[in-house]
C-alpha cells in the first residue's frame, strides 16, 4: 500500500483549465438570468473563491483577475467594451479585484494548513499502526527481522536491512528485506557518529537511536517517506531491539538466580552435613578429656586429635568460603571492624593451638577500622595466625599488629601483620603466593605441607575483599605476613 | 518453677549432636530433654517448661526461628541459645533479634556452650539489677549515671552512657545493633547503624586501656556488641 502519496501532486493542471470553465458559466448564467451587477460580482467572487480554495494561491490570483475582466466587459455599462462610463463602477470593479484577490488568499492559506494538517494525522497513524505492529511480535526468534521488515512496509521501502549495535559492519546484516541491498561504510559510520538521518546513493539511513543509546541502523530503498516519518520509526524500532535485549538479559539472569539458588541450597546442605559430625567429635573429645583427665597418655593423644579436628574444620570452613565466592551465592559483606576485635576472635579461634603461647597484639591508637567482610577476613588472619604458629618455637612470641598505611588523617589503607620468629620463608611458598590464580594449585600441590594451602586460601580471601597479602623477610629471622585492607568511611560525628 | 536442676530443653535435628548434648549436660548437673525438630520444640516447651533452650535453626518442618518466636511468645525471660552454622550470619541476626539470647557457632565447644548457658541462667535467676554494676577495673553507678574506671571517674555524654548501661547489664551477652538503637534511641528512623558505631568508638576511646587488647566493649561481627567483663562479686 502507498501511504504517504503526497496529497495535491495529482492533477495540478486542472485548476487552471477549471478557471474558463467556471467564469464563461457564471457568465452565461448572469446573462441569461438578466441579473444587475452587484449580484453578478457576488457569483463572480463564490466562483474565485471555490478555485482559490481547489488550485491554491496562484489559481485565485489568476482567476480574479480574469473574473474583473469578465465582470468589466460583459455587465458594467458601456458592455462589450473594456471601458467604464460611471467613475462608481471604478470604485465597484476595484473592490472587487481586492476582495477576490484577499479572499483568494485565505482560503489558499485555510486549505494548504489543511493539508499539513492531513499529512500529519496520516503520519502519526502510520507511526501508530507500526508501533502496534512492533510490539505485537516478541520474544520469538527472529522477532527483530519480522519487526524490520514491518517497519519498512510501513515507510513505504521496497527494500532494506538492519544492522544492530553500534558497531556492526556493513557485511553484518541482521535482516534484510527485498532485494540486496548494499549499504555504504561510510554513511554508516556517519550516521552512528551523527545520530542523524542520511542520504546516500538512493539509501536512507535511519538510526535506532533510544534514550542516547545508539541499537543499529535502518537501511532503506524507494522510500518516499519524509524525515518526520522516519526518525520516529527508527526510534520505535530501535525499543524493539532494546526490549528484545533486555528480555534475552532478564531470561538469563533467571537462570543465573536458578543456578545460585541450586548452588546456595548444594553448598548449606554440605555445609551441614560437614559440620554436624565436626560438631559432635568436638563434643565427644571433650567429654573424653573429662573422663581421661588422670591418664596424661591419652590426655595428650586427645589433645593431638582436638588439634586435628580444629584444623579440619577449619580447612572445611575455608573451602566453603571460597567455593561460596566461586559460585557467586555469597559476596563479601563489608562492615567497619576495628582490628583489635579481629585480633580477639582470631586468638578464641585457635585457642588450642596458642595455648600458653605468648602472643602481642599491637594496635597503633591512630589505626582507623576497617573496612571488610569480618568473617572471611578473620579466616584469613586465622590461617596466618596458625601459619606463624606452626613456624614459630613454643617459647618465642608470635607478634599481630595493626596500624594505618600514611600517618595522615585520610590514610587509604590498613596494614595488618603477622609476624614470627620460625626459620623464614621457603621460596616454594612465596612462589605459591606470587604465582597466577590456579585453582588446581589452590587444591593443593606439593606446597601445601608447608602452610602453602592455607597462605593461598588467606590471599584469596583477602582479595576478595579488597586487600592484598604480601610475605616479608622480617629482621632478625621469621617471615612477616602483611595484610593491607581498606579503611572504614568514617561516619559523621553526631553529637547528642 | 521449684527445680532441684534447671531444665534444659535442647532441639536439634541431629540425632547425634541430640544425644552427645543431653549426656554432656546431665553430667555438667542439669537436666535435659530433647526434641528433633521446631514442633516437636515447641510441644516441649510448653509441656515441660524448661529454663532454658537450645536450638538449631535450620531444621524440617518449624525451624529455630519459629521455636524463638513461639518461646518469646509465651514468656520475655526464658533464654535462649542458638547453635549457629558459619556463613549463615544472617540467620544469626534474625534469631538475636527475634529474642535469643545468645549464640555458639558451630562446631563449637562444650565448654564454651556450658559458659554461654551458665551466663543466661545466672541472668535470668538474678532479682533486679542492683544499683552499681561492679567489673575489674569498672564500675558503673546505675542511679548517679556515673562511671569511675580504676579509682578515677569517666565523663561520658547521656547517649554514651546509656550504651555502656545497656552493654554491661546485657554482661557477657550479645546486643545487637537494632537492639542498641531501639532502647537508646527509642527506635528514632533517623538513626542508622553508623551513628552508634560513632557513640561506641568515642566511649570505647574513653575506657578502652588498650586498643589492641578490649577488656570491656568487643565487636561482634554483623550482630553488634559484646560486653567482655565478667560482673564481679558473683
Amino acid at each position: 500500500m502507498s501511504l504517504l502519496d503526497p496529497i495535491g501532486r495529482r492533477g495540478r493542471l486542472a485548476p487552471w483549465t477549471a478557471i474558463p470553465l467556471a467564469l464563461a458559466l457564471v457568465t452565461f448564467l448572469g446573462r441569461w438570468a438578466g441579473a444587475n451587477a452587484p449580484t453578478i460580482g457576488s457569483i463572480y467572487l463564490v466562483a474565485v473563491l471555490g478555485l482559490a480554495a481547489w488550485g491554491g494561491w496562484a489559481v485565485g490570483a489568476t482567476a480574479s483577475l480574469a473574473a474583473m475582466l469578465c465582470f468589466n466587459y460583459f455587465f458594467l455599462p458601456p458592455t462589450g467594451t473594456l471601458t467604464i462610463a460611471e467613475p462608481a463602477n471604478w470604485v465597484a470593479l476595484i473592490s472587487f479585484l481586492i476582495a477576490s484577490t484577499f479572499a483568494s488568499r485565505l482560503v489558499a492559506t485555510a486549505r494548504r494548513e489543511a493539508e499539513e494538517a492531513q499529512r500529519r494525522r496520516r503520519e502519526v497513524e502510520i507511526l501508530y499502526e507500526l508501533s502496534f505492529a512492533l510490539f505485537a511480535v516478541s520474544q520469538r526468534p527472529g522477532v527483530l527481522g519480522e519487526a524490520a521488515a514491518r517497519t519498512l512496509r510501513a515507510i513505504g521501502a521496497d527494500s532494506g536491512a538492519l544492522l544492530l549495535g553500534d558497531t556492526g559492519a556493513p557485511g553484518e546484516i541482521a535482516s534484510a528485506v527485498g532485494e540486496r541491498i548494499e549499504p555504504e561504510e561510510t554513511a554508516l559510520s556517519e550516521t552512528r557518529e551523527s545520530r542523524r538521518l542520511v542520504e546516500r546513493g538512493g539509501l536512507v539511513y535511519v538510526p535506532l537511536e533510544v534514550g542516547g543509546a545508539l541499537h543499529g541502523v535502518l537501511v532503506a530503498r524507494g522510500t518516499v517517506a519524509p524525515r518526520t516519518v522516519l526518525e520516529p520509526a527508527g526510534r520505535l524500532l530501535g525499543l524493539v531491539v532494546e526490549r528484545e535485549r533486555l528480555l534475552a538479559e532478564a531470561a538469563h539472569l533467571e537462570a543465573v538466580r536458578e543456578s545460585d539458588t541450586l548452588k546456595t541450597s548444594l553448598l548449606r546442605a554440605v555445609s551441614h552435613d560437614l559440620r554436624t559430625p565436626l560438631t559432635t567429635m568436638r563434643l565427644e573429645i571433650e567429654s573424653l578429656e573429662r573422663h581421661l583427665a588422670d591418664q596424661p597418655q591419652a590426655r595428650a593423644s586427645l589433645h593431638g586429635l582436638s588439634l586435628e579436628q580444629e584444623r579440619l574444620a577449619r580447612r572445611i570452613d575455608n573451602l566453603l568460603s571460597l567455593a561460596r565466592l566461586e559460585a557467586g551465592v555469597a559476596r563479601p559483606h563489608p562492615e567497619p571492624v576495628p582490628p583489635s576485635s579481629l585480633f580477639r576472635a582470631a586468638r578464641e579461634s585457635l585457642a588450642l593451638i596458642l595455648d600458653g603461647r605468648p602472643v602481642e597484639a599491637l594496635v597503633d591508637p591512630r589505626c582507623p577500622d576497617l573496612w571488610t567482610d569480618p568473617s572471611l577476613t578473620l579466616e584469613s588472619l586465622v590461617n596466618l595466625l596458625e601459619n606463624a604458629a606452626r613456624a614459630t618455637p613454643p617459647d618465642r612470641p608470635i607478634e599481630i599488629a595493626a596500624g594505618p598505611l600514611s600517618t595522615g588523617p585520610d590514610t587509604e589503607g590498613v596494614w595488618i601483620e603477622v609476624r614470627d620468629r620460625g626459620p623464614g620463608l621457603p621460596a616454594g611458598v612465596r612462589r605459591l603466593l606470587e604465582s597466577p590464580r590456579d585453582p588446581r594449585r589452590t587444591a593443593g600441590s606439593g606446597d601445601s605441607a608447608s602452610g602453602g594451602l592455607g597462605l593461598r586460601i588467606a590471599q584469596e580471601l583477602v582479595q576478595s575483599n579488597g586487600g592484598a597479602l604480601a610475605l616479608l623477610d622480617r629482621a632478625g629471622g621469621g617471615t612477616i605476613a602483611r595484610l593491607t585492607l581498606p579503611v572504614a568511611p568514617e561516619p559523621e560525628e553526631i553529637e547528642s | 518453677m521449684t527445680r532441684a536442676n534447671p531444665l534444659i530443653l535442647v532441639v536439634d535435628d541431629d540425632p547425634s549432636i541430640r544425644q552427645t548434648l543431653t549426656r554432656e549436660l546431665s553430667l555438667a548437673g542439669y537436666d535435659a530433654v530433647s526434641a528433633a525438630d521446631g514442633l516437636e520444640g515447641k510441644a516441649l516447651f510448653e509441656a515441660r517448661q524448661p529454663d532454658l533452650v537450645i536450638t538449631d535453626l535450620a531444621m524440617p518442618r518449624a525451624d529455630g526461628h519459629a521455636v524463638i518466636a513461639a518461646v518469646r511468645r509465651a514468656d520475655a525471660t526464658t533464654p535462649v541459645v542458638v547453635l549457629s552454622v558459619r556463613g549463615e550470619e544472617e540467620d544469626k541476626v534474625r534469631a538475636l533479634d527475634l529474642g535469643a539470647d545468645d549464640y555458639v557457632t558451630k562446631p563449637f565447644s562444650l565448654r564454651e556452650l556450658l559458659a554461654r548457658v551458665r551466663t543466661q541462667l545466672r541472668r535470668s535467676g538474678a532479682g533486679a539489677a542492683p544499683e552499681v554494676l561492679r567489673f575489674p577495673g569498672l564500675e558503673i553507678d546505675l542511679a548517679r549515671r556515673a562511671v569511675t574506671q580504676d579509682g578515677r571517674e569517666v565523663r561520658l555524654t547521656p547517649t554514651e552512657f546509656a550504651i555502656l548501661e545497656l552493654l554491661a547489664t546485657h554482661a557477657g551477652r550479645p546486643v545487637t545493633l537494632r537492639q542498641i538503637i531501639a532502647a537508646v534511641w527509642k527506635g528514632a528512623p533517623a538513626t542508622t547503624t553508623d551513628t552508634v558505631r560513632v557513640h561506641v568508638g568515642s566511649l570505647r576511646r574513653k575506657l578502652e586501656p588498650d586498643p589492641g587488647n578490649p577488656r570491656y566493649i568487643g565487636t561482634e561481627p554483623w550482630v553488634g556488641y559484646r560486653f567482655l567483663a565478667e560482673p564481679e562479686g558473683e
